[in-house]
Order: C-alpha cells, then structure tokens, then sequence
C-alpha cells in the first residue's frame, strides 16, 4: 500500500521514527516527491493487515512521535542540566544554561 | 508564572489499555486519558489534580529550573546507584563437565569424564585477584559449570582464597553454587554449611516435564532429593530455584507453578529459553516468542490467584519490574540494565583463564565465537574494564541512547543486552523493531502495566508485598 505524507506536518526524524518500527513487518520504500510530500510504500514481509489498519497505525504513530519530538526539544537542556547534576563531578548548570 | 504557562520535563508515552501512560526518566507513571500528552505540549491541560500530579511528579515544572531540580537528580543518581558499586557479581565457571547435559543445555556442558575443561587453581588464584581489584563493597562469587559440584576441593580452595584476601580488603562477600543437584554430596553440602553458600538449583516443574527436558528418566527425583538435602544442610531459605521454559514447557503454565508451591518455594522467575549453547537448537523462536509471552500471562494469572487465596509467592521477574515502577530504588538484575549489566554488574572467569563480560558471552566462546572476550586473567583489572572490547561494547550498552530505545516510555523498566543483540541479530547495536527480547520485554512490561489499569484494587496489594 501507498501512503504520502505532508513533510510540512511531519519531519523527517519522525518519518524515520515510524518507519524504522514498522520495518520489522513492510519493508518500506521512501521517496520524495516534492518539498513539501513524500510517499511511502509498504509491503508486508508477514501476515498482512487491513490497509485501513495500517494505515490508521501509521498515522498514529506519526502523531506520538511528533509530540515525542517536541517534548525531546523542549526539554534538551534541562535533560543535560539534570544528568550532569545526578552524575557530572563539578558540573555547574544553572538556568541560564536552558534556552529557549 | 510565563507566558509559557508551564515548562516541560523530560518524559516519554505509551498507550495501554485505553490510557495514556507517562513514564519520567525517574520511572515514576502517571496513568491519565488519551490526549493528555496532546494537552500538556499544547499547553491546554486544565489546573486539576492530573496537573497537580504532573508538577509534583517532575513531569512538568512552573519555573524553568524545577525548584525540588537537587532532588530529582538525587532520585535519578539512586536509580542508577548500580553503576556506583562497581561489578559486584563474579562467576567462576569451574568446569564444563556435567553429569547431567539436559536436552536444552544453555552452558555447553560436556561429559563427566571429558578432560581438559575444568579450571585450575592458578586461574581460580588469578580471578579471584581480579574480582578483588573490583571498587565494589559487596561481592558475589558465583560457581557455574557445567556442574559446578563435580569439583568441590576447587570450590573450597576458591573460597579460602577469597576469606584470605577479605580479611584485608573486608569486603561483604556472598557465595552462590549453581547446581543442578543431581549428586550433591556431603563434601560439597559441609563446604556449603561451613561457609554459607546459598544454593540455586534447577527445576523445571513437574516430574515428567523435568525429566522430558533433561532427556532422564529420574532426574526430577535427584533433584528433587537434593533440595530436600540442601535445605537439610544450608536451610530452607538458602536453597532457591530456577526454571527454565523449554518448547513442551510452554504447555504447562499452572502445573510450573504448582510444583514451585507444591516444593515449598515462595518465589520463582519465569525465565524463557535464551539463544546460546545447545538451546539454539530450538529453530523457531519468533513462535517461540510469542508462545512464552502466552506462556507467562497465564502462568502470572495463577500465580495472583495463589496469592489472592492467600499464599504469598512472588514472580521474580515481575518484582523486578515493579520495583522499578513503585520504589526509588535500583534493582541489581543485570538482564534488565541501563547501562548494561555486562562488565557493570558482572565479570565472568572462564574455565580456560579467558575473562568475557556476561554469562551468555562465555556461552557463545564454546563455539568459538570470542567478541566478548575482554582478555585473560592474566591481564589488569582495569585493562580488562577499561580495555578497547569494553569501550567498544559500552557504546552500546545504555538504551537511553539506542535507536528504538531512547524514546520508548518503558525503557526505564527495561535493559539494554549488546550480547543479546549481538547472538541473535548479528550485531550489538541491534535493532528493536525485529527483536525477539524486545518483543517479550515489552508484551510483558505492558501487560503488568496493564493489570494495574484494569485490576488495581486487586494487583496493588500483591505487588506491593513483592516489592516492599
Ligand atoms: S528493548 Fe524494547 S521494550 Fe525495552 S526499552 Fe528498548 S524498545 Fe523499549
């Protein structure tokens, strides 16, 4: 089945994301169609499933890696200024190492 | 207050049971609706007790540096206070010769007269220097075949040794005979009585179940009389056991169980078949896989109905998870590590003087397959742990940084295993998507998860027995 997908909405960590968890059943060709779109063809490598399943399991993947991107983004630095306070010798992080 | 409302905190998501469930990098869960997480980027969740709960849990802050930040990073220290105590499990595989050699051997174990595979007391001298070289204040020797107790002058030279050296280094020294118990003799009990070896046996449920696996028609009754020996010799709460779930195993989840109760024992670990040795023989192990994740859930069923009715009995790999979903505490199981228990949690002293950083590492060696050797007895310590194969392997040994892992939600219940990856997919970094060991740690973390959802009031109080 063929899927495309807006680039605009979607970029390409997280197209990576779903298609790296979806590869241990399609194998998956990727290919830009233009700037803003791609498309995504999967063939089932074991037992198929309904294309509106897939393609329903697809897209939601999509949206959760999105909103795990954005928290990953969002939360860089603090991420860095809580393990280096938890297990960096000397390591002196304050606030003003977070940007926003 | 910003005009941001609020800060996020590093967390991840999953979705079980019909819920949203936000796990932080402490491991502390928050079950809430579906398109909560929706809400919390979007910045559109109303001031109510799931908020209240997300700021207190360190899932969101109010002000950009979290006000409690030294006690988060204290709580995330604790959790991986494992790294700190430094490899504290050291296994001493004394020889390959077993008098046993099961159907689905895991240790390569060869006949009992074989010659030319037992360790000899300059390489038990040398381990035993180098597990003292380990900064770690408590040590477990572990002896490991084969059949370990086929060599118990080695066993007692090993343990002399080491109560020599403790005197100086004084360190909290625990011993453990991995045994199949199939002859434990007075010698090897009096050895285990006088200086307190622990033993661990292995039984894989009813009598003809047991027998069929190890391919003997009266091994169930050796081993069974040896626990009865053991325990004589050591006490009760000195000699556990482990099982192991062959292809016919899985057909037989309650009947394991209730032998494990039927024996006397308040806990067991429902442990599948794992890749190495002889078990590789095993050719399916995508069913394989799936027929334990069924295999486990029905066994787990009966064991919360034995509980429920009053008899308490801990499902060990379960406890293990729960106890890093509900205390503040590390575990020290090395299979369910981040960064990994190979090298940080566990040395092993090969038979022949080599030194490889897990058990199955040592397994995969017997067939000539030698990428994790870190090098020899002979070699220093912190050659060894420091060495080019350590570093090489502790690229890959924390699933905060693999691809798959790093933004799973249940990575912090769940381990990184580069061996694992390395035997079964050709290589250490792995790839979760098709992993086998992925797909039962997951099917399994999300169905305990799933059973707090569902069946609260009734799993809460069981699980927080097991872990209190
Ligand atoms: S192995 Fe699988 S379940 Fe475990 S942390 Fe990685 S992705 Fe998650």
């Amino acid at each position: 089945m063929t899927l495309i997908i807006d680039k605009s909405v979607y970029n390409d960590s997280v197209i990576s994301k779903v298609v790296y968890w979806m590869s241990g059943d399609y194998k998956i060709v990727r290919t830009s169609l233009d700037e803003f779109s791609e498309q995504i063809e999967l063939i089932a490598t074991k037992a198929e499933s309904s294309e509106s399943l897939v393609e329903e399991k697809f897209f939601q993947l999509l949206n959760d890696f999105k909103l795990r991107q954005i928290v990953a983004d969002e939360t860089r630095d603090i991420k860095t200024i809580l393990y280096a306070k938890a297990f960096a010798e000397d390591e002196e992080l304050s606030e003003e190492d977070i940007h926003d | 207050m910003t005009e941001k409302e609020y800060y996020l905190l590093p967390f991840d998501f999953t979705k079980i049971s019909g819920k949203e469930v936000l796990v932080n990098e402490l491991g502390d869960m928050i079950i809430s609706p579906k398109g909560t997480v929706q809400k919390i980027v979007d910045r559109t969740l109303p001031k109510d007790d799931l908020y209240k709960s997300l700021v207190a849990n360190f899932f969101i802050s109010e002000q950009i540096l979290p006000p409690l930040i030294e006690v988060y990073a204290e709580r995330l220290r604790e959790k991986k206070r494992f790294l700190e105590s430094w490899t504290g499990l050291h296994i001493f595989v004394l020889t390959l010769r077993c008098n046993q050699n099961c159907v689905y051997c895991q240790a390569s174990s060869q006949n009992e007269e074989s010659k030319g595979c037992s360790m000899s007391r300059e390489i038990m001298a040398k381990s035993i220097e180098l597990m003292f070289s380990s900064p770690s204040d408590a040590i477990t020797m572990e002896f490991q075949g084969g059949e370990p107790s086929l060599v118990p002058d080695l066993i007692e030279y090993g343990i002399q040794l080491a109560e020599e050296k403790n005197k100086e280094a004084g360190k909290e020294i625990h011993y453990v005979l991995c045994t199949n118990s199939i002859n434990l003799t007075d010698r090897m009990l009096d050895i285990c009585k006088k200086y307190g070896v622990v033993i661990s046996t292995s039984l894989d449920g009813p009598e003809f179940l047991h027998n069929s696996n190890r391919g003997k028609k009266d091994s169930y009754e050796k081993v069974v009389a040896g626990i009865a020996k053991g325990r004589e010799a050591v006490g009760k709460d000195k000699v556990s056991a482990l099982m192991t779930t062959s292809v016919e195993g899985l057909n037989y989840p309650t009947e394991i169980v209730d032998e494990y109760v039927r024996l006397g024992f308040h806990a067991m670990f429902l442990r599948a078949l794992n890749p190495y040795g002889l078990a590789t023989h095993n050719d399916n192990w995508d069913e394989y896989t799936d027929r334990f994740i069924d295999f486990y859930k029905k066994a787990f069923e009966h064991i919360l109905e034995l509980n429920r009715q009053g008899t308490y009995f801990v499902e060990e790999f379960a406890a293990i998870v729960l106890r890093k979903m509900l205390t503040p505490y590390c575990t020290g199981f090395v299979d369910l590590q981040s960064p990994a228990g190979v090298i940080n949690s566990v040395l092993i002293y090969n038979y022949d003087g080599g030194v490889y950083c897990s058990d199955e590492s040592r397994m995969l060696a017997e067939f000539n397959d030698y990428t994790f050797r870190l090098g020899s007895v002979n070699d220093r310590y912190e050659d060894l742990v420091f060495g080019k194969r350590a570093k090489e392997i502790a690229n890959v040994w924390a699933n905060e940084a693999l691809a798959g892992c790093s933004d799973c939600a249940l990575k912090q219940y769940c381990g990184a295993d580069p061996v694992r990856n390395y035997s079964t997919q050709g290589d250490m970094y792995g790839n979760r998507a098709t992993s086998l060991l992925c797909r039962k740690n997951k099917a399994i973390i999300e169905y305990l998860i799933s059973l707090i959802i569902e069946r609260y009031d009734e799993v809460m109080p069981i699980f927080r027995s097991w872990v209190s």
